[in-house]
């Protein structure tokens, strides 16, 4: 019997040309393990001038999947969706004289500028809290190193938590940290997806999603797909002209603005006429 | 409809914009002002980055000055060697100003320093105005008519390199202009407006130039200062959007004819009642959010400035 589900395994490896770990796993005799295989609705998002945010849809599938129907809950599936990594600095007001000014601020080197998260349920109950740090999953383990400290150096370790948990809650109140429990759904038994809104202020830049399967706090197989966020058009001109060439597009503003003026005064002297 | 704006990075109704340089140009054109200490704070309220809001309103003043001054200048009202005297002072002004923009981002102060410097400059004006016209709604009740002093000597007269400028009638010395100019053109990067309310009245109490000719050489100045200001936030701080910038002036350029019309209806120092008025409450506003406790004490940016 071996023989023939190896050939029968080899035949579709040669077919398919795809899935080694299922042609490996059944080779060894073993039992098949969960492979996720993942994609996304479009693999390039265009920021143009009538950007008004997108929704992307990640979808993917569990080969070898070992659950009967949609709905048992066997897997657990979670995305994490990274937008491209940057620096950021936090400041912190404070009275000084009966005025709110900055008086402490703090430079993370690199950190999500956008981070969704998507899942079958909550994911506190998905995995454990290493297993979560591991994989960069929830809010609460975004990697947020410290590159420099400004005005006060001496901040205490609660301090900088708090620091670090204003990103998370300013992230949050823009829209560009979301979490979402019950989001991911099965569609099959091995076919799920879910909806992840890219919001309009998300900023330009690579965007990853990444696709983990558990099972009861195990996690079985990960993969992961890029999303290329780029500015075309009219804004990917202007913004580059901007950085590239700022003097030509500086003077471009200048004659805009006279040409602007100009042209309002001729044509409302015409109309007054 | 949603647009989205190349350099403040951000999508936005394209009509509440039209609308508040409608709105603001209406106010120009009424009262006779650049309306950059309106605008400014208005784009910073409405949630564009302060440096944006300062950059972009440079470019929004050249349109709103440029038209004005070519009829100034047509009706030889602008007295060009004072005018370039006040220039050559604003765009030193102007080159420092950018360059304490750029580095009061980079220490995370610039919205405290703007809000500072639009509460000092706002409120005095506010209050000088509100008081002038009060008085002279006072006084025409009464029947009186106000008398213009005239020209005295001070120490301005005692300084050297004096210089001739012909429109103005005047034998001055260069260097109260040129300080004039360069305070305004700093005023105008870092605050961005064109600096009017600054310079007519220097111009006019400390200066002594005739009134004729103050409101010309005024706006040829505050053309070329603005211009450069524009220029420079452009290379130096990367904040001008120019897609912003397109919406005030559109906005602007139409709201103006309309206030200009409305205007003529209204009294001189009506006007200027309500102008002060409102310059008040702007100023108000942004003591208020100096001084009350802010819900969120935290704040983030990407934008680290400088490079």
């Amino acid at each position: 019997m071996g023989w023939i589900q190896a050939a029968v395994s080899t035949v579709a490896v040669l077919v398919l040309g795809i899935a080694t770990p299922v042609a490996h796993a059944a080779l060894e005799g073993t039992v098949a393990t969960e492979q996720l295989e993942v994609d996304v609705s479009s693999r390039s998002v265009a920021v143009t001038s009538g950007f008004n945010g997108t929704e992307l849809v990640v979808f993917g599938s569990v080969a070898n999947s070992r659950q009967d129907s949609p709905e048992s809950g066997y897997y657990d599936v979670v995305i994490v969706v990274e937008g491209v990594m940057s620096p950021v600095v936090v400041r912190r007001k404070s009275s000084v004289g009966g005025l709110w000014i900055n008086t402490a601020s703090i430079r993370f080197g690199s950190l999500p500028s956008y981070y969704a998260i998507a899942s079958t349920r909550p994911i506190d109950e998905i995995a454990d809290a290493d297993a979560r740090n591991l994989h960069r999953i929830g809010f609460s383990h975004v990697p947020m190193q410290v590159a420099s400290r400004g005005f006060s150096s001496g901040l205490s370790q609660s301090e900088l938590m708090a620091f670090q948990e204003s990103v998370v809650r300013l992230k949050r109140k823009d829209g560009l940290y979301v979490s979402e429990d019950y989001s991911v759904a099965f569609i099959g038994r091995s076919l799920f997806r879910a909806a992840i809104g890219l919001p309009a202020n998300i900023p330009v830049g690579p965007v990853t999603a990444r696709v983990y399967l558990f099972r009861s706090g195990e996690m079985l197989s990960m993969a992961d797909v890029r999303v290329a966020l780029t500015r075309q058009g009219l804004d990917r001109y202007l913004h580059t002209m901007s950085k590239s060439q700022p003097l030509l597009y500086g003077l471009l503003c200048v004659a805009l603005a006279v040409g602007a003026g100009m042209l309002g005064s001729t044509l409302f002297r015409k109309a007054s006429h | 409809m949603n647009f989205y704006l190349p350099i403040a990075e951000l999508s936005v109704n394209i009509f509440v914009f039209l609308g508040m340089g409608a709105a603001v140009g209406f106010l120009s054109g009424m009262f006779g002002v650049g309306g950059g200490f309106l605008m400014t704070p208005l784009l910073i309220f409405s949630g564009i980055p302060s440096a944006v809001a300062v950059g972009t309103e440079a470019a929004q003043i050249v349109a709103s000055s440029v038209s004005g001054a070519i009829a100034q200048y047509r009706r030889r009202n602008v007295d060009v060697k004072l005018g370039v005297v006040l220039l050559v002072g604003g765009i030193l002004g102007s080159i420092i100003g950018v360059e304490v923009v750029k580095i009061l981002r980079r220490i995370g102060q610039f919205d405290l320093v703007i809000s500072l410097a639009y509460v000092t400059f706002l409120g005095a004006i506010g209050t000088l105005m509100m008081i002038e016209s009060l008085n002279t709604i006072r006084k025409s009740r009464a029947g009186h008519v106000a008398s213009r002093r005239s020209g005295q000597h001070s120490w301005i007269h005692g300084l050297p390199l004096k210089m001739r400028f012909n429109r103005s009638k005047l034998y001055i010395s260069a260097i109260p202009p040129f300080v004039i100019g360069a305070f305004v053109g700093f005023l105008a990067a870092l605050m961005g407006v064109g600096g009017g309310f600054i310079m007519i009245p220097a111009m006019i109490y400390l200066l002594r130039v005739p009134t004729n000719v103050v409101v010309g050489t005024s706006l040829f100045q505050i053309v070329f200062v603005t211009a450069m200001t524009t220029v420079l936030h452009a290379t130096q701080n990367y904040t001008v959007d120019i897609v912003l910038a397109l919406l005030l002036m559109t906005g602007g350029v139409i709201g103006a004819q309309f206030g200009a019309v409305a205007g003529e209806k209204l009294k001189g120092e009506q006007l200027r009642f309500l102008l002060a008025a409102l310059v008040l409450m702007v100023c108000l506003r942004l003591a208020w959010d100096l001084v009350v406790e802010p819900s969120e004490l935290y704040s983030i940016s990407s934008l680290t400035g400088g490079h």
